[in-house]
C-alpha cells in the first residue's frame, strides 16, 4: 500500500514540479522507466507468486535501469544507438508482456 | 507494493487458528528485529530468485511457495494492498516506486511541451533536418507555381478589362453611327421653314447628303434620326415622312460635326440654304458648342446576318 502511496506521490510531483532534466540524460531516461517498468512487473508477478523479496526487487530495479542506459549510452558511442534503443524496447516490452501474462493468470486464473 | 511478503510467508499459515495475535505478533517482531527474521528467509529466496523474479521464477520458486496453498495470487494481492503496513521494505519499494513514477511524469512533461528535439539523437536530427528542408523546398515550388498562377490570372483579367473597355468604347462609336444611342457635341441647327409647302423629300435628302459630306457624325431631323437606312417620301404639302414618321415643316435639322464645316457647307453659293430660298421658304443656320441628338432607332438584330469572326 505504502509503495502504491509512493507511486501515485511520484506521478503527482512530477506533474506539479517543472521538470529540469539535464539533457544529458534526455535519451536514457525513456529506456531507463521502460526498464524500471519491467522490474515492477517482475516484482508484483514474484508477489503474486508468494516469492516476493526486496533486496531482489531493489537490485533488479537498480540493475535494469542502469544496464538498460547503459546499452543505450555504448549504442550512442557506437553509432547505433536509436537502433539500440528500439532492441532493448522491444526486449523489455516482451518481458512486461509475459510479466504480465502471468499476473493475469494469477488474478484472473485465465 | 507487496514487500511483506516473504515475512507474512510463514506466519500466515497459522492465522487460520489465532488471526488476531499473529498480525500483533509480526508488527512486533519486525518492530525489534525487523531484519533478523526476514533475512534467512530471504537469503535463500533471493538466491534461488534473483533472476526469476523476472524471468523463470515458475520453475525454481515452486518448492517455496508451496508451503502457502492456500493462499491464492488475488488473496496475497489484497493481503499485500491493507491494511498498510510501514516496514523497511515497503519504504524501499515505495522509495523506488516514487522515481519511478516522478520519471514518467517528467518523460510525459517533456514529451507533451513538444521539446522532443530536445532529447534526439544526432541520426534523428539530421532525419528530421532533412525532412525539414525537403518541405521547405516542396513549399517554396509551390508558393512560385501560385505565384505564377496569380501573376497570370491578373495578366488575363487586366487583358479582358481592356478588352471589355474596347468594346464598350467601340459600341459606343458604332451605337452613334447606328443611332442606338444618343450623342452629344458641337455642331449647328438648321431650321428650314416653307409656309409655301415647297420642299420636298428631295431637298430634305440633298440637305442630309451635304450635311453628311461636310462631316456630320449624327443627325436628326425633328425628332426622327436620322442613319444610314433612313429613307424620304413625299406626302402631303407641307409634310414629308421620313422612315415611316411623317414629319411636318418646320424641318429642324440637329447635325453634330464641325460647327464651321457645316455651315459653311449648307451656306455654299447654289447650296441648301440658296436652293431653300428658291423654294421661297427660309433656311437658318445656327452653330452652337453642345448640342444633343437625343432621338433614337431601336436597335434590331439581325435574323439572318451573322458576324463572320477571322
Amino acid at each position: 500500500m505504502i509503495a502504491v502511496l509512493g507511486l501515485v506521490l511520484g506521478v503527482v510531483v512530477g506533474l506539479f514540479v517543472q521538470p529540469d532534466i539535464p539533457a544529458a540524460w534526455v535519451p536514457y531516461l525513456p529506456i531507463a522507466i521502460v526498464a524500471a517498468l519491467d522490474a515492477v512487473f517482475g516484482g508484483v508477478r514474484a508477489m503474486l507468486d508468494g516469492i516476493f523479496s526486496d533486496k531482489v526487487f531493489v537490485v533488479s530495479f537498480l540493475s535494469n535501469v542502469v544496464v538498460a542506459a547503459l546499452i543505450v549510452f555504448l549504442g550512442d558511442q557506437l553509432g547505433v544507438g536509436s537502433q539500440l534503443s528500439t532492441g532493448v524496447i522491444v526486449v523489455l516490452g516482451i518481458r512486461i508482456f509475459s510479466n504480465a501474462a502471468a499476473i493475469r493468470r494469477h488474478l484472473f486464473r485465465a | 507494493m507487496s514487500s511483506d511478503e516473504a515475512p507474512r510467508g510463514p506466519e500466515d499459515r497459522e492465522p487460520e487458528r489465532a488471526p488476531e495475535p499473529e498480525t500483533a505478533a509480526e508488527h512486533a517482531g519486525e518492530g525489534v528485529g525487523g531484519d533478523m527474521p526476514e533475512t534467512p528467509a530471504h537469503a535463500d529466496e533471493a538466491d534461488a530468485s534473483a533472476d526469476s523474479d523476472e524471468s523463470e521464477e515458475s520453475v525454481e520458486p515452486s518448492p517455496e511457495a508451496k508451503p502457502e496453498p492456500a493462499l491464492s495470487g488475488r488473496q496475497r494481492l489484497a493481503a499485500a494492498l491493507w491494511p498498510p503496513r510501514v516496514n523497511r521494505a515497503q519504504l524501499v519499494v515505495a522509495l523506488l516506486l516514487f522515481a519511478l513514477g516522478l520519471g514518467v511524469a517528467f518523460q510525459v512533461r517533456a514529451n507533451t511541451t513538444q521539446n522532443q528535439i530536445r532529447g534526439a539523437r544526432q541520426d534523428d536530427l539530421v532525419r528530421i533536418l532533412d525532412e525539414v528542408d525537403a518541405r521547405q523546398q516542396r513549399l517554396d515550388q509551390e508558393r512560385t507555381q501560385l505565384q505564377q498562377s496569380l501573376t497570370q490570372l491578373q495578366t488575363s483579367s487586366n487583358q479582358a478589362k481592356e478588352a471589355q473597355a474596347q468594346i464598350q468604347l467601340k459600341e459606343q462609336q458604332l451605337g452613334v453611327l447606328a443611332g442606338t444611342v444618343a450623342a452629344t457635341g458641337p455642331g449647328v441647327t438648321l431650321t428650314i421653314k416653307d409656309p409655301g409647302g415647297n420642299v420636298q423629300a428631295a431637298m430634305l435628302l440633298n440637305t442630309l447628303e451635304e450635311l453628311r459630306a461636310a462631316g456630320a457624325e449624327a443627325v436628326q431631323i425633328n425628332n426622327v434620326r436620322v442613319v444610314a437606312g433612313t429613307w424620304f417620301s413625299d406626302a402631303n404639302r407641307g409634310t414629308v415622312t421620313i422612315s415611316g414618321t411623317t414629319v411636318s415643316e418646320p424641318y429642324v435639322f440637329t447635325a453634330i460635326g464641325n460647327p464651321q464645316d457645316l455651315d459653311t457647307a449648307l451656306n455654299i453659293p447654289g447650296g441648301v440654304v440658296q436652293s431653300v430660298a428658291s423654294d421661297k421658304g427660309t433656311a437658318t443656320v445656327k452653330r452652337s458648342q453642345s448640342l444633343d441628338v437625343t432621338a433614337l432607332i431601336p436597335l434590331s438584330t439581325p435574323d439572318y446576318a451573322h458576324t463572320t469572326h477571322p
